[in-house]
This record gives C-alpha cells, sequence and structure tokens, in this order.
C-alpha cells in the first residue's frame, strides 16, 4: 500500500519533470528560429544536426553564423541563468523557511552586481587576480559579493534557529540600496570603456553571450545546481525547523552552508553574466508549489527547468517585442513578477500553512 | 541507558538547569513534572543534544552527546518538541515520512502505514498538514517520530516527548500514551513533559520533580507523586487518592476559594 503510494507519487513527479525538461528543450530549439534575423525552424534543426555530424537539409553560411555564434549561446546561457535563479530561490525560500526570500529581495543579487563592478573598475590595478583565475576572475568576485550579503542577511535575520522575516526583508532592502549606490558610485568614476552601462547591472541582459562564458556557466551554474538538487531530503527536514531537522539527524549547519555558498555561486556567476534578473527565483518555486507539491526533489529539480523555461522565454520576448531593438530582460521579469509579488504578500498567511 | 551527570545551564548568568543528574533506563517511562519556569524545556534540550551544557555531561549508552554526530544520536533518540510548524504545503503522509529521512531506501518499509494507523493519522494521510486541527497536527508529529525509532533494534533507544497530548482531547490523550507505553516492550526508555498529573500518575513508572532549575524529588512515580511532594512542587493544594499499591491514582486540586470535602494538611506557606 505504501510502497504503492510512494511509488506513484515518484512516478508523478517524473512526469513533471520530464514534461518540463522537453518544454525548456521545444522552447529552446523555437527560440533558436526567431529573431531580427529569422531561421526557418527546419534549418536551425539541421545545424546543430550538422554540429553532431548528422547532415541533413539545406542552410546558408549566415544562418550557421548568426545560429551558432549569436543565438545558441545566448539561448544556453539565459537557460543556465534561469535555471540557477530558479534553484537557488528555491533552495533559499527552503532554507530560509519562508516563501518571500528571493536572491533579488535579499541581496545576493545586487552583492554579485557590486562585486562584478568593482572587479570591472579596478580590477586592471590587480593583475595577478586575472593572472590567477583568468576569465574566471570576474563570476568568481561576483560569488564573493553575493556570499558576503547572503551570510549579512542570515546573520542579521536569524536568532535561536528561527528567522524573523521583517528582519529578513528589512536586512535583504538595505544591502540592496547599498549595493546599488556603490554600484552608482563605481559606475560614476569608471570610464566608459571599463563599463557598458548601469541599465546592464540593474535590469539585466542576455545580449553579450558567448561560448566562453556559456562554459564557465556550464561549469559554475550547473554543477553547484546539482549539488543543491542533492540536498532535497535535508531541505523537507528543514521544513519542519532546525531543530526538528538535527532530531531526524540531519547536519543542519552543514545543510545551511551547502545551500547558501552554492546559491551564492550559482547566482553570483550568473550576476556577473548577465546582470541582476530579478523575480525569477521567486515565482519559479512557488509555481511549482501550487502546482505539483511542496516536495523539495520535484521542486528543486523543478525550479532549474521552469527558472530555465521562463529566463529564457523572457529573452525571446525581450528581443522580438521592439524588433530590432532589444529591450533589457529585467523589464520583462519584472513586469511579470512584480503582481505576482503583490499577490504573494497579500497571500501569504494562506501560503504559509 | 540515557543519563544526565552534574548538567548546568545559564542564560545571562542566570541558572536554568542547576546540577541535574537524571537517568533514563531502557523499558521506562519517566515522567518530568515541574511548574511553569523550572527549566524542564531546557533540561528536555539539553538530554536531546538541541542544546550543550557547559558542566556536566549527558550520555546516550555510555558515550558522551558532544561525541556523537547528528546521524548516530539521531539513531539513538527521537524527540517531539512542543510545537512544530510547516511553512509549506506537505501533505500528512509527506510529513510522517520525513521521520524516515535517515534511511537512504529508496522506498520506505510499512513503517510509515503501521505508525499512522496506530496513531489514528492514516486516513488525514492526504491532507495539507496546514488545514489539519492543533490535536491532529500532533498526532501527525508524533507519528512522524514514532517512525524514527519504529523499528526494533537491538541497542537501547530513548523517545524524548515535550508534553506530546496538549492539544489532544482525553480520548486521544489516553490513546496515545497507551502506544507510547507499548514502546517500552521495544527495548526503548521514554521521557515526557506532561502537564497532566492524572496521566502522568497513571502511565508513567518514574517521576521528577523540577523546581526553579533543581531536581526537588526524583524516583519510582508511587513514591514521588504523593500530595505532599507535589504541593511543595506547585505551591497549590493538590490531592492524591489511591486504594493500594496497584490501584489507580487519582490526582485532583480545586480553586483556591472551594474547600475540599476530603480532609488534608495542607498549609499554604
Amino acid at each position: 500500500m505504501i510502497q504503492n503510494l510512494v511509488y506513484s507519487k515518484m512516478q508523478h513527479q517524473n512526469l513533471v519533470l520530464s514534461i518540463l525538461g522537453l518544454g525548456m528543450v521545444m522552447l529552446a530549439v523555437f527560440s533558436l528560429s526567431i529573431g531580427a534575423f529569422s531561421i526557418p525552424f527546419s534549418n536551425a534543426i539541421s545545424i546543430l544536426l550538422q554540429q553532431l555530424g548528422i547532415v541533413s537539409g539545406s542552410y546558408t553560411v549566415q544562418e550557421t553564423n548568426v545560429l551558432l555564434q549569436i543565438r545558441f549561446p545566448r539561448v544556453l546561457l539565459a537557460m543556465l541563468v534561469g535555471g540557477g535563479l530558479g534553484i537557488s530561490g528555491a533552495a533559499l525560500q527552503g532554507l530560509f523557511r519562508n516563501p518571500l526570500v528571493e536572491p533579488g529581495l535579499i541581496g545576493v543579487s545586487s552583492g554579485g552586481a557590486l562585486f562584478a563592478v568593482v572587479f570591472i573598475v579596478f580590477g586592471a590595478s590587480f593583475p595577478w587576480i586575472t593572472g590567477l583565475f583568468g576569465s574566471f576572475s570576474l563570476p568568481l568576485f561576483a560569488f564573493v559579493g553575493g556570499l558576503i550579503n547572503v551570510l549579512l542577511v542570515y546573520k542579521m535575520a536569524n536568532y535561536g534557529g528561527k528567522t524573523d522575516i521583517s528582519l529578513l526583508i528589512l536586512a535583504g532592502v538595505a544591502l540592496t540600496a547599498l549595493s546599488s549606490a556603490l554600484i552608482g558610485l563605481a559606475i560614476f568614476y569608471a570610464d566608459e570603456a571599463a563599463i557598458r552601462n548601469f541599465t546592464f547591472w540593474s535590469l539585466g541582459d542576455v545580449g553579450g553571450a558567448n561560448w566562453n562564458k556559456v562554459k564557465i556557466a556550464f561549469l559554475l551554474i550547473l554543477a553547484p545546481s546539482c549539488w543543491i538538487m542533492l540536498q532535497y531530503r535535508n531541505l523537507n527536514a528543514l521544513a519542519l525547523g532546525e531543530n526538528e531537522a538535527f532530531h531526524m539527524g540531519v547536519n543542519v549547519q552543514k545543510v545551511k552552508y551547502i545551500v547558501l555558498f552554492m546559491s551564492a555561486l550559482v547566482v553570483g556567476v550568473g550576476v556577473s553574466m548577465t546582470g541582476t534578473i530579478g523575480f525569477v527565483g521567486l515565482i519559479v518555486p512557488h509555481l511549482i508549489r501550487l502546482s505539483f507539491g511542496a516536495d523539495h526533489r520535484l521542486v528543486l529539480s523543478g525550479a532549474f527547468l521552469l527558472g530555465a523555461c521562463l529566463l529564457t522565454g523572457a529573452d525571446l520576448l525581450a528581443r522580438t517585442l521592439v524588433m530590432p531593438a532589444e529591450m533589457p530582460i529585467g523589464i520583462i521579469t519584472a513586469i511579470i513578477g512584480s503582481p505576482f509579488f503583490i499577490w504573494l504578500i497579500i497571500n501569504v498567511k494562506k501560503i504559509r500553512t | 541507558m540515557l543519563e544526565a551527570k552534574n548538567i548546568h545551564f545559564c542564560i545571562n548568568n542566570k541558572p536554568i538547569v542547576d546540577q541535574v543528574s537524571i537517568h533514563l533506563k531502557p523499558g521506562e517511562m519517566t515522567v518530568l513534572l515541574g511548574p511553569n519556569g523550572a527549566g524542564k524545556s531546557t533540561l528536555f534540550r539539553l538530554l536531546s543534544g538541541e542544546l550543550l551544557c557547559k558542566q556536566g555531561m549527558v550520555r546516550y549508552n555510555g558515550i558522551s552527546i558532544s561525541g556523537l554526530k547528528p546521524k548516530e544520536l539521531a539513531h539513538l533518540r527521537a524527540v517531539m518538541p512542543q510545537h512544530s510548524t510547516m511553512t509549506f504545503p506537505f501533505q500528512a503522509i509527506e510529513v510522517v515520512m520525513l521521520g524516515l529521512v535517515l534511511s537512504k531506501k529508496k522506498y520506505p518499509s510499512n513503517t510509515v502505514e503501521e505508525v499512522m494507523k496506530a496513531t489514528h493519522t492514516w486516513e488525514l494521510k492526504n491532507q495539507l498538514y496546514g488545514n489539519l486541527s492543533g490535536g491532529e497536527k500532533q498526532r501527525v508529529q508524533l507519528a512522524r517520530v514514532l517512525c524514527q525509532i519504529w523499528d526494533i533494534k537491538s541497542f537501547p533507544r530513548y523517545l524524548l516527548l515535550d508534553e506530546p497530548t496538549s492539544s489532544m482531547d482525553i480520548a486521544q490523550q489516553h490513546h496515545i500514551l497507551e502506544i507510547i507505553g507499548q514502546l517500552k516492550h521495544r527495548n526503548i526508555g521514554i521521557l515526557a513533559i506532561l502537564h497532566d498529573l492524572n496521566l502522568a500518575a497513571n502511565y508513567a513508572d518514574n517521576a521528577v520533580l523540577l523546581k526553579n532549575g533543581t531536581v526537588i524529588k526524583q524516583g519510582p512515580i508511587r513514591k514521588v507523586m504523593t500530595a505532599e511532594n507535589l504541593q511543595r512542587n506547585f505551591d497549590y493544594p493538590i490531592h492524591v487518592e489511591t486504594d493500594g499499591p496497584a490501584a489507580p491514582i487519582y490526582v485532583s486540586s480545586l480553586p483556591p476559594n472551594k474547600k475540599s470535602s476530603y480532609t488534608t494538611n495542607f498549609k499554604f506557606a
């Protein structure tokens, strides 16, 4: 009886994950063919297959170049960053036991952005950093910034094993405001060549994607995300409270540090490549929980897949709505996300049950 | 055996638990009684490993608690705290299965079903935990805790309960304490904080009376739960009646301005 129950639940979860995964792949292929330069669907698939050594159909050199050099890395980057934001949102909500937590709200993203800007502006004065870490310097710097903020927020909002929601949000607001001000200051002192623009860091943009960034993102977003996914049992236990999780044999401190460090890494690396993109980490875990239940086995992996879908979709809108110009992607996610956040605040009592 | 030796715990230099020594034998049930603020919950948390004492030591089967990892400790004891809240929409059965979070088995054994049927929570299994009533939540939490130590093991284990039946109706209280009592046959020692003195007197084997952080009396239930000891512990007139060493114990108290028809030797201090 119980075996059947658990078995059917897992079957259901696997089905949901498969559908989300399939949706993500279809959206990606769709996204590859649409844009300022339109590539027919069949040609897009032919070009991808050709990369795998399967020759079929006909396409132009121009189509190949646009697809492989511009659009494909862009879609992959959007998927990785969106997935990373989704899963870190889900994991942080689980850790703080609070549905209002989001990497953007508690200052992780802004901390990452601040350190990224600082590195871009002042990094040239410290050539040994670049000498040591190469092209990983910027993402790693952003990770440190995100980590500092998440640890500060955690320390400020936490006492006696409980997280105070108002303190958490206030600390997040304060740190975000401070980080934004410092970003503004750094940009004020920077020359035009050192930094692109303020919009990038406050509203995000996936347009700067290239294969080098995608490689780093695969390593520093996908791998930590997988590590977070493995924590699903522990996060389930933590949903009851830190003490209860300890009683059941969970090493709470260890889980806390894994989730905080890995989330900061995932978000920091994402921010260093695409700027701060808000609300993905907030909406995505909720949509999964509301539709399919709160078991973190599903919520974590599902949040990654749905986050990837959401950001790919948002990027598609960002570059097609005002063609041939592009909109910052953060505008799209904020337009979807802000009303959702307001709805969440109004209904927070129902969700907290 | 679970033993605490001379344990001491201060908050802001004020001793909450002061030089307490108690021991819990497998196969016996001990109740921890005392007025509000006596230090019951702090002592409970020291025993469960949630708090570490600065002086004295807590030992599980001879091993010091500071040398046990959370996982090892979870195999030796299960804990039910007073209040547990659930942030996310988990179903009752998912909450109960959390008790097995340590076992890496893909499918849980029949433990979950057995425990949920025993605690009358099986019919609630698909409901959201947040929508349950207080008593139902408590039964679900207890089921979760029992799952952790339900399977029979060769070594002695312990069950720590902080007011496990406080939100339940009288029938459920008896039913649940009966189940808890049966765990004694599984080589499990039980420690419960109870506020209902009648339940304590009739289910437990031993009692510990705690006041201002110190133990004022401990031992077999019939020796400890006398009118005199309880009155001293709670600073209130309490009557204890029994018709013999095997007969049930009745504990009662009256509003301060009502005279009892029983004779009592209690004098207000």
